[in-house]
């Protein structure tokens, strides 16, 4: 205790110079921490977006589905709907059926991906649905209600209310036509989506394609991104074991958000690195300062009999006192940020097009943050060993100089 | 055996292409409870024979042994080590620890060798009462006088009960009657501990107290008197 108290002492040797040096750390601290979390923050709402509307957190496919699309590979469901559902973390499960398709009105046609939903499940968490009035929603699962993207509604020159026809191919390989009614309309502000939706309910679809009971997805929503290793463990361990149906995790059914996320949080990485370098010269600079102003008291020291390593560890104690305690302002800073940034966010709405798309879902203008305390702990720890590099070359030079030349300084 | 000897000891310094020959062939020897100063002229060598015997200096030819021990070949660490055990310093300009108080000050030494607080503490401050300076173990430098400055940077010197105290120009820097006060003190200890010390000044209050008076000019011995008492 005797050098940590010395240390200490040493440290407010300097009062202004080790505020500022601290406020400088510490403000870096801060803002990586809010920084990082406003991420996190962002991309859990994404995520919890894109998987709402796609994937889910877990899917469950045919093997090869995911990559060939082929409206071949179904599956029937029987009993893993209600197994699944019975696992602790899963919010919900949701079928579906995609098929590609001809959506015609009297006067237009276009391509369209129909999907087939089980609406009352849909309903509950697609992001799509959510806003719709219960007037607008697909009433039954065998209905000919159709709730379709707004873009293709004006392609197909049609109305709410109004009928088209759509042609897909049946599992037999013939062509297959339904009558169906837009019920609602849906205008999620992405252009692929608005301009090639249309969802039905899962029975409807099953007749259109002759697949009664069968779907190509099981989209397994939890209540907690956080249980999604877990969750998806006790899943694989419920499905058949010849591996033809398969469990995945949205990164891999969803890549182009998996990948969007990664390259902007890389990006990220890079500023704060930029920004602990920084902060990492000026920690050399005032160290080395500081050790170069007391060579004459560490020629003294060592003329006393303090061994050079001792010399050393002292000046490197001082560092590590240092960032210690920068590292616990700039936390508590940085979790005050946290908070504000949780609670009230940053609104982008006037500097972002309405509908900007990242990584195909859409932006939500208002940023809020998300608490990573593992993180955050992370970065102060980080800053910590930051701090004690800084104070290698100071220390090495303190412990190579010898009594008489030490003395020597004034 | 000698406590200290010096066998044809000389230092030279390299600045640039310059040679300066601070000290030039020096023998000599120190038994244990001697009371010896350095005299000299500034430049004469004086306090580098004191940084040699102090292992704060390697000759650059001869050798000196301190205690038996031969300091020529050893590493900072051992030196350092030895120092610590054998060696006490007084500097011209006290050279306290500014942000520590008196009594840490005092007790830094014993502090490198690990004593234990406590044990450190009553040692210093049983030092401090013999000093005349009881009462000021709080105070940092900055709020003593010099010669309270300097009693401090003696119990420092003393604390660890070293075999020789080296002091360089230890009254320099004080009035007289406070110089003539610590040199009486240092005298008192020498007598009733035994401590050895050797100074290295030019002040003549510091000569005339002296038992043995090494005169040094422009690096080489010019005289070695010891005054019997």
């Amino acid at each position: 205790m005797d050098f940590v108290r010395l240390a200490w002492k040493n440290i407010w040797r300097n009062r202004r110079r080790t505020i500022i040096t601290l406020t400088a750390i510490a403000c870096s601290i801060m803002l990586v921490q809010a920084l990082h979390n406003l991420s996190f923050g962002v991309y859990a709402g994404m995520v919890d977006s894109g998987v709402r509307a796609g994937s889910g957190h877990i899917a469950i496919y045919r093997n090869n589905y995911l990559q060939s699309r082929d409206e071949t590979l179904n599956f029937k469901n029987g009993s893993l709907i209600e197994d699944i559902s019975h696992i602790e973390g899963v919010e919900q499960v949701l079928p579906r059926l995609y098929i590609p398709a001809l959506a015609q009105s009297s006067r237009e046609s276009r391509g369209v991906m129909l999907i087939g939903v089980d609406p009352e499940r849909e309903k509950q968490i697609n992001p799509f649905l959510k806003t719709l009035p219960e007037v607008d929603m697909i009433r039954s699962a065998d209905s000919r209600d159709a709730v379709i993207g707004a873009r293709l509604l004006d392609e197909l020159q049609i109305r709410p209310g109004q009928k088209f026809v759509v042609t897909a191919q049946n599992e037999d390989g013939s062509l297959h036509s339904e009558l169906l009614r837009v019920r609602g309309v849906v205008s999620s502000g992405m252009k692929d989506i608005d301009s090639s939706l249309i969802l039905i309910g899962h029975d409807r679809a099953a007749q259109l394609t002759g697949n009664s009971g069968s779907v190509h997805e099981l989209a397994v929503i939890l209540t907690n991104a956080g249980l999604e290793a877990e969750v998806h463990r006790q899943i694989a361990a419920k499905l058949p074991q010849d591996r033809d149906i398969l469990a995945v995790s949205w990164e891999d059914a969803m890549p182009n958000l998996a990948n969007a996320i990664k390259l902007d949080y890389a990006s990220q990485k890079f500023i704060f690195m930029i920004i602990l370098l920084i902060v990492a010269i000026g920690v050399i600079n005032t160290l080395l300062m500081s050790v170069m102003e007391r060579m004459r008291e560490f020629g003294v020291i060592l003329a006393l009999g303090s061994k050079p390593m001792t010399l050393r560890c002292m000046i490197m104690l001082e560092a590590i006192i240092l960032g210690l305690l920068a590292a616990a302002i700039g936390t508590v800073l940085g979790s005050m940020a946290t908070w504000y940034l949780v609670v009230v966010g940053v609104d982008l709405a006037d500097l972002v097009p309405e509908t900007l798309e990242f990584g195909g879902v859409v932006f939500d203008p208002v940023m809020r943050a998300s608490w990573d305390p593992v993180w955050m702990f992370r970065i102060a720890v980080y800053v910590v060993c930051l701090t004690l590099l800084a104070a290698a070359y100071p220390a090495i030079k303190a412990g190579r100089t010898t009594p008489a030349e030490g003395m020597r300084h004034h | 055996m000698s406590l200290i000897e010096l066998k044809n000891v000389s230092r030279i310094y390299r600045l640039g292409n310059q040679e300066i020959r601070a000290l030039t062939d020096v023998s000599l020897t120190f038994e244990a409870g001697e009371f010896a100063v350095f005299a000299g002229p500034s430049g004469s060598g004086k306090t580098t024979a004191l940084n040699l015997i102090g292992c704060l200096d390697h000759p650059t030819s001869g050798q000196v042994f301190v205690n038996g021990v031969n300091l020529g070949a050893a590493s900072k660490r051992v030196l350092a080590d030895f120092r610590l055990q054998n060696i006490g310093f007084i500097f011209q300009s006290y050279n306290l620890i500014p942000v520590l108080t008196a009594a840490e000050n005092a007790e830094f030494t014993l502090m490198l060798q690990k004593v234990p607080k406590s044990e450190r503490r009553a040692k210093v401050l049983k030092l401090f009462v013999e000093l005349g300076i009881d009462g000021l173990e709080d105070r940092r430098p900055a709020d003593l006088s010099g010669g309270q400055q300097q009693r401090v940077a003696i119990a420092r010197a003393m604390a660890a009960e070293p075999h020789v105290i080296l002091a360089d120009e230890p009254t320099a820097n004080l009035d007289s009657h406070t110089a003539e006060e610590l040199l009486e003190l240092m005298r008192r200890l020498n007598r009733e501990q035994g401590t050895t010390f050797i100074f290295s000044s030019h002040d003549d209050r510091v000569i005339t107290q002296a038992r043995r008076v090494i005169h040094l000019h422009d690096g080489c011995l010019a005289d070695d008197v010891t005054i019997s008492s």
